[in-house]
This record gives structure tokens, sequence and C-alpha cells, in this order.
């Protein structure tokens, strides 16, 4: 077989946790379409979805609720961690860090689905403290009355939110929860395959996310947005990039053939949550769809993800940097399902290269090499 | 879309000139187009090193440049010292090595792989595991040195004493082995990583989550546990006939690739006739009959002999406890991590495979909760 350039079309893995139908613009979550989930079901339902297979009983979601929010709280070496790294460390390597020793407990352990929710449940608790150290504030305890969200928020800001901005956050983490085999969740089957920890797992698939061209494009798109400045500029800024070669952020995606059905929700959302943010990036996105199609109307240019995302995260009050492991956050409950799947039936991922240097010959003695 | 290959046996995952794994003939061809064989004899590790990132061999002048470089990366900076000291002393070492170097790169700045950040991490490891060592004996940690090898300052960190030549250069050698091996499962996940654009640490870290698994860099480990089960040449028979009885499997044998002796093993194996005379007896016996055994059971599989067995009984000989033998590992292969991240930024273009879908058929709608 020749070499086959980021494996595009190569099916890695077998999985009944997602499916991105791109030509018709669906993702499926265990055979349910994400529109009907994402405004209905709490993170809490869906992780337990992406894990088991299927939706949660009343009384099985308690037994979840109660597990997350009593597995909120770090281990000592993860809180040493967390206040050794400088404060104006990226949110990303902090998540990264803290999540590896906070790993260190469980180790050699085969994953399983409550070391899933062990550490699922500790990615807000992380974020939360460190983003209050940034400030000079006291970290707040984890409440165990609070969803997963609602708990987020209120470590975040040390009292509770609205409703609105809770559910704005929940339908997020709902929509973010998982999306087929991209990149960082290959990571994580990738390392799983090895029989490897979850920790691991976890660790390898955060650095993956942390990608410009993965999870690290919300904070680019706010970015742009903020050097556009205002809607009346838009069209001005954006063709006098276009002719820079500058990329717009927020904009196509590898699978989706039409509009990403997660965008349409996000775009809905940030409409009335964030009406300012929403005049500016509405005219950005007509613009921008609008010179991409001129200059390439085979391709389909879709808004993706990231686009709106980044109004709605903003509304609900996260500081930029929090954008990509906010992305984290919800996708813990798909990596993790991922790793159980990859483990329940297992094979050593381990693909082959194309050699293309020089053909085999003698090295030469370092006292004679010129 | 091309069918599903489980664990993408046999696909093309990237081109490469950082190594070559020529399993049909049993030959490991390293950056340059060098043979493992033929490069082992005359370098060092730092000069391996260099080769695999540079694509060529260094003259004094470079190497004394990158000497300098490594000198100057070996310490740790505060984060990943407080990281490190956070931990019990017993925890895995190999969990330490992660969350520490994720720490000692942990950043305010976003940055592209670089060649110094190359240097500077491969520099750290063998301060990390040297650390993970002395704590694991309830002793104060120790600080690099500025006048020694790769090698020799880990033994140096390790002990508190000056090293004995021969370990240095057993260490050495297996260092300049174990460095690349084409697309193995951590060169993937540091690849993976790598292609969304992220950075280095972050590859690397990923890596060593991928090293950890059993079914990768625990094998070392693995293979010594099983000569420590046999204990003597004179039990070996007993004890691998039994084990096969019970379908036991032999650890140190067999690999997906090669289809014939493992190069790097027979260096080793040659090695390891000085480096741990009692163990190569007990190891000779036991490679000999395990693949009697083997043939025996499945004469059509090409069970040969793999690196692990043979680096286990050479490690053991340069004194290195076999709980860090995949540490050692790690503290070799960062620089093929690091090189292959390096050279894939050349063309980057993200690693996104597709998945088969064997779930139910999408459509049906959820109960809500108040339902179930």
């Amino acid at each position: 077989m020749s070499y086959v350039p980021g494996l595009e079309g190569i099916v890695a893995a077998q999985t009944q946790i997602s499916m991105v139908d791109g030509a018709n613009g669906r993702l499926v979550y265990q055979g349910y379409v994400i529109a009907d989930l994402a405004e209905n079901m709490s993170f809490e339902e869906v992780a337990f979805l992406l894990w088991k297979g299927r939706l949660p009983s009343h009384a099985e979601l308690d037994a979840l609720t109660l597990e997350l929010a009593s597995s909120r709280a770090l281990t000592q070496p993860a809180r040493i961690t967390l206040d050794a790294l400088p404060k104006d460390t990226d949110p990303m390597d902090v998540l990264r860090s803290v999540v590896s020793v906070q790993g260190v407990e469980h180790k050699l352990e085969k994953p399983s689905v409550p070391l899933a929710i062990h550490a699922t449940a500790s990615f807000p608790t992380i974020l939360a403290m460190f983003h209050r150290r940034q400030l000079g504030l006291e970290p707040v305890k984890p409440r165990a009355d609070l969803g997963h969200a609602a708990n987020y928020l209120y470590m975040l800001n040390g009292k509770e939110s609205s409703p609105e901005l809770v559910h704005a956050l929940n339908t997020y983490l709902v929509l973010l929860a998982d999306h087929g085999m991209n990149a960082s969740t290959f990571t994580a089957r990738v390392i799983a395959s090895t029989d490897s920890d979850l920790a691991s797992c976890l660790v390898g698939a955060i650095g993956a996310l942390k990608g410009p061209a993965h999870g690290g494009a919300p904070s680019a798109v706010m970015d742009q947005l903020e050097k556009i400045g205002t809607a009346e500029n838009a069209e001005r800024w954006l063709r006098d990039a276009r002719k820079q070669k500058v990329r717009f952020m927020g904009f196509g995606h590898r699978v989706y053939r039409t509009y990403d059905p997660r965008a349409k929700i996000l775009k809905e959302m940030c409409a009335r949550l964030n009406p300012k943010f929403y005049a500016l990036a509405s005219k950005v996105e007509e613009t921008a769809l609008e010179i991409l199609h001129e200059e390439h109307p085979e391709r389909p240019q879709a808004t993706n993800v990231e686009f709106y995302s980044a109004g709605v995260l903003q509304a609900i009050g996260l500081p930029k940097e929090f954008f990509p492991p906010t992305f984290a956050v919800a996708r813990a409950a798909g990596w993790t399902a991922h790793v159980l799947e990859q483990v329940a039936n297992n094979r050593l991922i381990r693909p082959q290269s194309e050699y293309i240097g020089p053909e085999p010959r003698k090295p030469v003695p370092l006292a004679e090499r010129g | 879309m091309s069918e599903f290959s489980p664990g993408l046996e046999g696909v093309v995952a990237a081109e490469t000139e950082i190594s070559e794994v020529d399993g049909a003939n049993g030959r490991l061809i390293y950056r340059g187009g060098y043979l493992i064989e033929d490069l082992a004899p005359v370098v060092t590790f730092e000069e391996v090193a260099y080769l695999l990132w540079h694509g060529s061999l260094p003259n004094e002048e470079q190497l004394d440049e990158q000497r300098r470089q490594l000198d100057a990366g070996r310490r740790l900076n505060k984060a990943a010292n407080a990281t490190l000291l956070a931990t019990d002393p017993a925890t895995e070492p190999m969990d330490v090595l992660r969350t520490v170097v994720s720490a000692q790169g942990a950043s305010k700045t976003f940055s592209k792989p670089t060649l110094d950040q190359a240097i500077a991490l491969s520099a750290v490891f063998p301060t990390i595991v040297a650390a993970i060592y002395r704590r694991r004996q309830g002793k104060e940690v120790l600080e690099p040195r500025t006048d020694l090898s790769h090698a020799a300052n880990l033994l140096w960190m390790m002990e508190g004493k000056e090293p004995d030549p021969d370990r240095v250069h057993w260490v050495d050698s297996y260092l300049v082995l174990l460095a690349d091996h084409g697309l193995n499962a951590s060169t993937f996940a540091a690849r993976v990583v790598a292609s969304t654009g992220s950075d280095l640490t972050s590859a690397v870290v990923g890596a060593i989550g991928a090293l950890s698994g059993p079914a990768h860099g625990r094998a070392t480990f693995d293979a010594r546990t099983m000569l420590d089960k046999i204990g003597s040449a004179e039990n070996a028979d007993k004890w691998l006939h039994e084990a096969h009885a019970r379908h036991e499997r032999f650890s140190g044998f067999g690999h997906r690739v090669y289809r014939t002796y493992d190069p790097r093993a027979k260096i080793l194996r040659e090695m390891a006739k000085t480096a741990a005379p009692e163990l190569h007896r007990t190891a000779a016996r036991t490679e000999e009959l395990a693949l009697q055994i083997l043939h025996e059971a499945h004469p059509e599989r090409p069970n040969a002999t793999n690196v692990d067995f043979w680096a286990s009984v050479v490690l053991t000989g340069a004194g290195i406890p076999k709980e860090l033998f995949t540490c050692l590992f790690a503290t070799s292969r960062v620089v093929g991590w690091t090189a292959h991240v390096l050279e894939s930024l050349t063309d980057l273009r993200i690693i996104r495979p597709a998945s088969k879908w064997t779930g139910p058929q999408p459509g049906t709608k959820p109960l809500q909760l108040a339902k179930r």
C-alpha cells in the first residue's frame, strides 16, 4: 500500500460511539442525532450514553451524578503541581500536566468506566482552580449538589451562574463531547492500543487538542474577530487579509460537506446570549463565506464549530485562553469512551512508514570526519 | 473509503528518512543510510542524536556545540522540580517521567517544535530518571555534571560516584540501539499529536504515554521478570515447558515487523556476555529452549528473539534496576520522537483517519429522562 497523507479515508477503527455523516451534515451519538440531544440532555446523560451505549434511567443518572460529584477533588500531588506552574502558563499545559499527575495513583490499572468518571470529573476542578490562582483568588470547593456544567461555573466564579448560562455551557459540553475519529481521539486510541493507562491516553489527547489545527482554533477565531473590530470593517479586512493569504479562522472541515450541525445550534445560542459578538460574527461569516465561495466555488467552505463556540464561551464568561481546555472538558467523555471501546477489542496500532532516505552506506568514524 | 485494517497493519502513515525497519532482511537503517550494526561500534549516543536530528554525522566542532546545548538543558525548572518532589517516591516511574516532562515543557506562549527544544527535552530525561531512582532509594537528588556524557551523567546522577567506563559503554550502546525504530506506536503517537500543529512537549508526553503500555515499552521489564522467575540456566527447561503448557506468553520473543533475528538483539546478545555473565547464561539457555518450543508450536511463525530480551540482560549488567527499564527506553527514544516530529513539520497535515460506524442506525428519538 502506498503512503496516505493524513490517513485520509483510511478506516482506523470500528466504533459505535459517534458517527460524523459529513455528506448529510449529521453528527450521531450512539444512534441519536445531535440536534435531538443538545438542548434536552445533561452532559452527565450524554457521558453515560457514550460510555454505556444507552441513555441512563433515573436511578443510573443519580448514581453517575453522585460519583462524578464525589470525584472532583484533586490529589495532593496534583494540587502541588497546579500551584507550582507559573501563573501565566497556557491552561492547556496546566491541564496536561495536572491530569498526568492526578492519574499516577491508578498506575497500570486497565481503563474502566469508574476511572473514566474519575478523570472526567477532575477536568473542571483543575481549570477552575488554576483560573482562580491566576486572579489571585482562593480556590472554591466543588459542590456536590450541582451538575457538571453548573459546578464548573461555580468553581470558576465562586458563585452560581444563571440557569441560562448553565444551560448554555451544558449544551456546549454535549455538542463537543465526541466527534468520530478526530486527531485527539485517535491519539487516545493509539496510546490505549499499547495497553497503557487511561491518564496516558488523556494526556496525549490533550496534547493533540492543543494544536491550532484542532482545538486551538476557537481562541484564534476570537483573535481574528478582535482584529476586524466592527461589522462595517469586515468586508475590507477580510479582502485585504485574503490578498495576504491569511487563513479565515473558523471555516472549513475535512469531513463536513455541508453546515456543521453543531455550528447551527451554537449560532442560535450565540444570537441569543451574545448579541454584540453575533452582530460582528454573523457579518464576518457572511462575508467570509462569500469570499471563499468566489475563490473556490467547488469547495464546501462551511462555518465550523469553532466559529460560534467562541461567542458562546465568551458569553458564559470564559477568558479565551480557557476555550481550548473547556473543549477538553467536553471531549473527556468521548476520549474515555473511545479508550474503553479500543481496550475491549484491542490490537496494537502500528502502521508502516515508507523510507525515503539514502540507500545503506558505511559510517565514517568521528576522527575522520571533516 | 478503504476497508478497516485492525492496528493499521500494512497501512503507510508517513514518509520518513529518520529510520527504516527492513523486517524481511532483518535490517535497521538509521537516517543517512547507516545500518545499525555498522553504526553501533563507532558512535556514541550523542552522535546518533545529531544524526537523527540533522541527517548527517557530526564533526568534532558540531558535536561540541551540541554537547554544550545538552549540558545547558539538563536542569529541571522550578515547576518541574516541584512536580517531581510532589509525587510519592513509589510512583510508577513512567508516570513520573510523563508528568515531569509535561511540567518542564509547560509554557506561556505557544511555540512550534524546534531543534533547540528537542535538544533541551532530550537532555533532561536522564536527570528525571536518575531523580526517580534516587527518590526510590530514599536519597537526595543529585545535580548533573557538565564534564560527562549523556550515559555517564545518568549513572553519575543515579549513584553519585564516578561511573565505571564499561557500564557507561553498555548504557551508551543501549541508547544508540533504541534511538529510533520506524513508525512504532509511540513515535506514531508523537506524529499524530504534532500533526495538529501542537507543541513538542505535547508530542513527547503523548509518546511517553504510549511507550508506557505493556505491549510496547514494558516488554524489557517483562523479559527480565521472566528471567527472574526462571532463575537459572538449569531451571529453564522445566519453567518454559510448564509456562507453555499454561499458555503463557514468553516475554522477549516475536515482533510484528521482523521476520528474522532483530539486528539490535544480536549486538546486545554479544555484549551481554561481558555485561552480565551469570544472567547471560540463563538467558542464552532460555532463548535456545524458547525458540525451540515456539517453533514446534508454530513452525510457520518467525518467532525470533526481540530486542527487549537481550536489552534486559545488558541493562542489568549496567546496574539499571528493572523498574527503570522503560524509562531508559524513553531516554533513548526521545531523540527519535523529536526527530520524527521535526521531520513532519516540513509537510504538516493533520492525521485524521476515518472510522467505520457499527452502532445502531441513526434517527431514533431519545426518550426523555422521566420516561426511561
